[in-house]
């Protein structure tokens, strides 16, 4: 059950964002690193909802740098990779490529036409009870209720047979061939799954609040954006799948001077929703660089005397 | 009780009686609820599963462990759903990365007949936006009620969002054209028969003319919700908004209009008003004061910001505070040919790259963009709290942090035009004060 993909995963870079496409990374960073990024997509099978969402996974800067640096992904020119790989891809490939699709086309659609029928012999058997009962009944002698509970019956049964009928008109003809058209979420194959260096980018910009971001994670924390909770990271004490978020993160830098009201409004709002405000930043050294094993962090908590 | 953490944030607000629904999308949900829904059975069951449990923090049980890892395999089963489309219902796009164009076949027909315009610019004869970049042959589907444009050759053209949201959501099978995939005999435009998989489409479209990952989180997750959204003038930084020359004042009527009782009062004002300065004895004057309205009209020494009166000419709106989105809720008759007025107007903000809220002058340039809405109806005339709600203009501002979106309202209120003191005196009947509602 647990995939372990090729190291190093490609993280594609689009548009000054960054994407995870593969499933199998998705869940293994998120897995084995406690990457969970933010699902953007649309789920294919309930599409007109935002609480559950698909494919693909975009992932903060901070995230995609923390891979790179941990050795465990690589940065990929996605928009390079696709406009050079699809123009010199071979005849071959491709031939070789539509048809591993239409080989999966083939095999959805039987598995498709399997669960069709085994729902229609499900809704016949269905029929064949009623009609049981409906004899039964008959043969009761109650002259009274005979009229409109047959009706009835009848209703049903033209309910329950349109719909089946046609479909398995549909089916028998097939006029359309027997391939669904497959989108996949990946485009290895065709193309290649390692990026040749030229295609590879340099590590990610990241905010300042990196070193506080690092700190966290390397503490064990998930880590969310903190929009939601007008902070900068959310941070999850285990997988935001099962977890609440403990802590409401903020960067600073170590001397820098802000507003009392900060805390206060961020110590409110964080007690309010039974989270903790937390402040933190790295310590200077003598080169001016915030290092990341030296980040103190300090959790605020609304006193409410 | 699952969902402490998340009620606890609208404690304070029970006493307004305005009570905001729990968003499920706030959290990320546990996707073993997704299980219950059995997909295949062609929408029979659509409804969403409640939101589960969650646990305070992680513990070294076993039974913890189990139910995170059942979690995470629901997910990615979730997740690894594939994209198909049934020969019957499949719906066929080709990329066309060089923009609109005709069809090969007519492209050859006009070379033959008439020889004098033998390659026209992409996109403008044909009546299609020049930022489309996607055409699907076949347009079957609800969808395209408000997605896409048609060509005579009844070919609808999409652009980069709306092509990239159908194919998310397993909707249009996008396939690559014959001169990106090295075709030796392929034309510019020809379906090559492979199809676009969702990380290509992603490349593809992502920054393509001004679509940033941020609009598109918008654009999608508003999609989903069943709104109907479209790009509005000011999508490109360049256009100048057209948004604007709807935005005339409207003719409001003044304040006391010549009525034989206006004139009569405002010649009485004009008797009691008392001397402008103040630097010597009281604000309210030493004159006879035959009513209350008088006085505290006299008090009202601070000048106020009339949102009626516009300033001329508007202010430019600049990104990223422009109007890129025009909203129409799904109650909202769309027609795409001629589309209604708008029900919201949204410009869209990235967290990242704009940390602090935007200054006075890039929202009053922003709210200036948008027409004069002004709080009328019955309701409104009612309620002095939903007319400062309403206020005189208002835009919605999307800020998008990697991924995460919130929506904010702004609304130009004018609390100067709102006499508290009037209020009790005109309840019942309209006053001649506020702005009459004008049929729109």
């Amino acid at each position: 059950m647990d995939i372990e993909p090729t190291l190093p995963i490609p993280i594609s870079y689009i548009a000054g964002s960054y994407f995870l496409f593969s499933i199998d990374a998705v869940t293994y960073l998120r897995r084995e690193h406690h990457i969970c990024g933010v699902l953007s997509g649309t789920l294919p099978q309930i599409p007109q909802q935002n609480v559950f969402l698909g494919l693909p996974l975009k992932l903060m800067p901070e995230e995609a740098r923390l891979l790179v640096e941990k050795g465990v992904a690589c940065i990929v020119d996605e928009v390079k990779v696709q406009k050079d790989g699809m123009r010199s891809l071979m005849e071959e490939d491709r031939k070789k490529y539509l048809r591993e699709l239409e080989s999966q086309g083939q095999h959805a659609m039987r598995l498709q036409n399997d669960r069709k029928e085994q729902q229609r012999e499900k809704a016949l058997k269905k029929i064949e009870e009623k009609k049981a009962k409906a004899k039964a009944r008959k043969s009761e002698p109650l002259p009274a209720a005979d009229g409109p509970s047959e009706g009835s019956v009848v209703d049903l049964f033209a309910n329950d047979q349109g719909p089946d009928q046609t479909s398995r008109r549909s089916s028998t003809a097939a006029p359309y061939g027997t391939v669904m058209g497959v989108t996949p979420a990946t485009s290895y194959p065709p193309l290649p799954y390692e990026s040749s260096a030229e295609q590879r980018l340099p590590l990610p910009d990241v905010p300042s609040s990196y070193p506080l971001f690092a700190h966290l994670h390397s503490e064990g924390y998930f880590l969310s954006p903190g929009l939601r909770f007008g902070c900068q990271y959310l941070a999850y004490p285990g997988d935001p799948l099962r977890f609440h978020s403990h802590f409401l993160g903020v960067s600073a830098e170590w001397d820098e001077e802000f507003d009392l009201m900060k805390i206060v409004a961020g110590g409110r709002l964080g007690t309010g929703v039974k989270k903790g405000f937390l402040i933190g930043g790295a310590e200077k050294t003598e080169d001016g660089a915030g290092d990341p094993s030296s980040v103190r962090t300090f959790s605020i908590e609304w006193g409410g005397m | 009780m699952a969902d402490t953490d998340e009620a606890a944030i609208h404690m304070p607000s029970q006493d307004s009686g305005m009570h905001i629904d729990t968003d499920l999308s706030d959290e990320t949900q546990d996707f073993r609820m997704l299980n219950s829904i059995s997909f295949l059975t062609d929408g029979s069951q659509q409804t969403l599963p409640k939101r589960g449990e969650k646990d305070f923090e992680p513990n070294p049980t076993l039974f913890q462990a189990d139910v995170l890892s059942a979690s995470r395999q629901a997910m990615h089963n979730a997740l690894s759903y594939p994209r198909l489309h049934h020969p019957k219902t499949q719906v066929i796009g080709v990329f066309a990365p060089n923009g609109p164009a005709p069809p090969r076949s007519a492209q050859k027909l006009d070379t033959i007949t008439e020889e004098s315009e033998p390659s026209k610019p992409a996109g403008t004869g044909m009546g299609i936006h020049a930022d489309a970049c996607v055409y699907v042959s076949n347009p079957k589907g609800q969808y395209f009620k408000s997605i896409g444009q048609a060509d005579r050759w009844n070919r609808v053209w999409l652009l980069p969002e709306e092509a990239l949201y159908l194919l998310e959501r397993g909707s249009l099978d996008i396939r690559w054209p014959c001169s990106e995939v090295g075709c030796a005999d392929g034309d510019e435009t020809e379906d090559s028969g492979i199809p676009m998989s969702l990380q290509a489409a992603h490349a593809a479209f992502m920054g393509r003319s001004g679509l940033t990952s941020e609009r598109f989180s918008v654009y999608t997750g508003l999609r989903r919700l069943g709104y109907t959204i479209v790009r509005a003038p000011g999508w490109h930084d360049e256009e100048e908004s057209a948004d604007s020359s709807e935005s005339e004042p409207m003719s409001l009527e003044k304040p006391q209009s010549a009525s034989l009782v206006g004139i009569f009062n405002q010649l009485l004002q004009w008797l009691y008003r008392p001397s402008p300065t103040t630097a010597l004895g009281p604000v309210a004057g030493l004159g006879i004061h035959r009513s209350y309205d008088n006085i505290y009209r006299s008090l009202s020494i601070i000048p106020w910001y009339d949102p009626t009166t516009s300033s001329s000419p508007p202010p430019r709106a600049t990104a990223p505070y422009r109007v890129v989105f025009h909203i129409y809720k799904p109650s909202t008759a769309f027609k795409k040919s001629a589309p209604p007025a708008p029900d919201f107007r949204l410009a869209v903000v990235n967290a990242r790259t704009h940390t602090t809220f935007p200054t006075s002058s890039q929202l009053g340039a922003l709210l200036e963009s948008t027409p004069l809405d002004p709080p009328v109806g019955e309701k409104m005339s009612r309620q002095l709290y939903m007319r400062l709600r309403h206020g005189y203009r208002n835009v919605i501002l999307a800020v998008v942090d990697e991924g995460v979106v919130s929506y904010l309202r702004i609304a130009d209120s004018a609390f100067g035009k709102e006499n508290i003191y009037k209020e009790k005196n005109t309840r019942g009947n309209k006053g001649p004060w506020r702005p009459r509602p004008k049929g729109r």
